[in-house]
């Protein structure tokens, strides 16, 4: 899902002042992209504490480094995201799986031994509402689940995505597409439940 | 219901669920020390350009010497004439004036003294004593200074 477009300028103003030292300028910044980064952050680790600790080196490396954000290349939120992404995947021991697109046809489906039975997003979202969604998901290749919780559950746009992981736009878009697939596949029986429920 | 539209639904459920979770509070209050010992004191932009016009001041004063006809050398002692010229720290045709009244009076003080006439002064020096000419006009206005080291 595509974020929509919007005016950064307010919020590179909040940066420029930041950066001259106005403290007002980021908790402003803070508290609007907080809570993002933390959720992000808990997604890729599962637990709340290594998810904070991640949320605070994350603005830790802002505060020190505001010069490493280039707003040519995406949105604060995008550059906060893919701090946190790394910061989270390197606490988590995430992985990392082969990026080769010959490895990753659609048909491929992952192997019993690569699906994570209980993942960072398994443990951290334990509601009712969305448990097979949650159990689909897991059963997700590393690689997919990555791109679906960049654009699906964190709503960075493609873009964004494809900054945050380091692989170009059309690879996220298909890997995006298999994810999805993957995932309809995995709610078939519940989307013949509902059909049943209607006749 | 599409394959696609359940998908979605399934998704919004999601999202929904995480919208609930939030930051720890407690995060903030740590990161906002941080940044206060990380932002950037305010600038003395000012202060390299003044020391410099100072330096700038007192060594062509030095290399120039007394100015011909200055009435302040002829109110020096004779004995030291091979001493530095003094510094005028009043306007030249106010301290013409004082021909008759004016007076010399060795002393020391710290050396921190001499950046509140606008002199480059060596932080490491700040607090070491210098030794010193004062002109005095007769009602006590220091006119002039002369430094002996």
């Amino acid at each position: 899902m595509a974020m929509p477009p919007e005016d950064l300028q307010p919020e590179l103003e909040l940066v420029r002042r930041m950066k001259d030292g106005d403290e007002t300028a980021f908790v402003l910044l803070y508290r609007r992209h907080r809570d993002a980064v933390f959720r992000l952050a808990l997604m890729y680790s599962g637990s709340h504490a290594t998810a904070a600790d991640v949320t605070q080196d994350a603005f830790i490396h802002f505060i020190s480094h505001p010069a490493k954000y280039d707003a040519t290349r995406g949105t604060l939120a995008a550059w906060l995201c893919g701090i946190a992404r790394n910061l989270a995947r390197k606490a988590a021991g995430w992985r990392e799986d082969a990026t080769d697109p010959d490895a990753l046809a659609d048909d491929t489906a992952p192997h019993e031994s690569r699906i994570e039975h209980d993942t960072p997003l398994e443990r951290v979202l334990r509601g009712e509402a969305a448990e097979h969604v949650r159990r689909a998901i897991a059963s997700l290749a590393p690689h997919y689940r990555d791109v679906l919780i960049l654009c699906e559950l964190s709503e960075l746009s493609y873009a964004e995505a494809a900054q945050v992981c380091g692989i170009d736009i059309g690879t996220v878009r298909s890997r995006l597409s298999r994810a999805r697939a993957r995932l309809a596949q995995c709610l078939a029986p519940y989307r013949e439940g509902a059909r049943e429920a209607v006749t | 219901m599409t394959q696609d539209t359940l998908l979605d639904l399934k998704l919004d459920e999601l999202r929904n669920e995480l919208a609930t979770i939030r930051a720890p509070e407690a995060l903030e209050s740590g990161l906002l020390s941080r940044f206060r010992t990380r932002a950037p004191r305010p600038r003395l932009w000012w202060m390299p350009p003044l020391a410099l016009a100072a330096t700038i001041a007192l060594a062509s004063w030095i290399v120039r010497g007394p100015v011909p006809g200055n009435d302040i050398v002829s109110l020096a002692p004779a004995t030291i004439d091979s001493d530095p010229p003094f510094l005028a720290l009043r306007p030249l045709d106010r301290i013409s004036k004082e021909k008759n009244g004016a007076r010399v009076v060795a002393t020391e003080f710290p050396r921190a003294l001499l950046a509140d006439w606008g002199l480059p002064v060596s932080p490491e020096r700040a607090e070491e004593p210098v030794r010193a000419e004062m002109l005095y006009s007769a009602n006590g206005e220091p006119l002039a200074v002369r430094l002996l080291n």
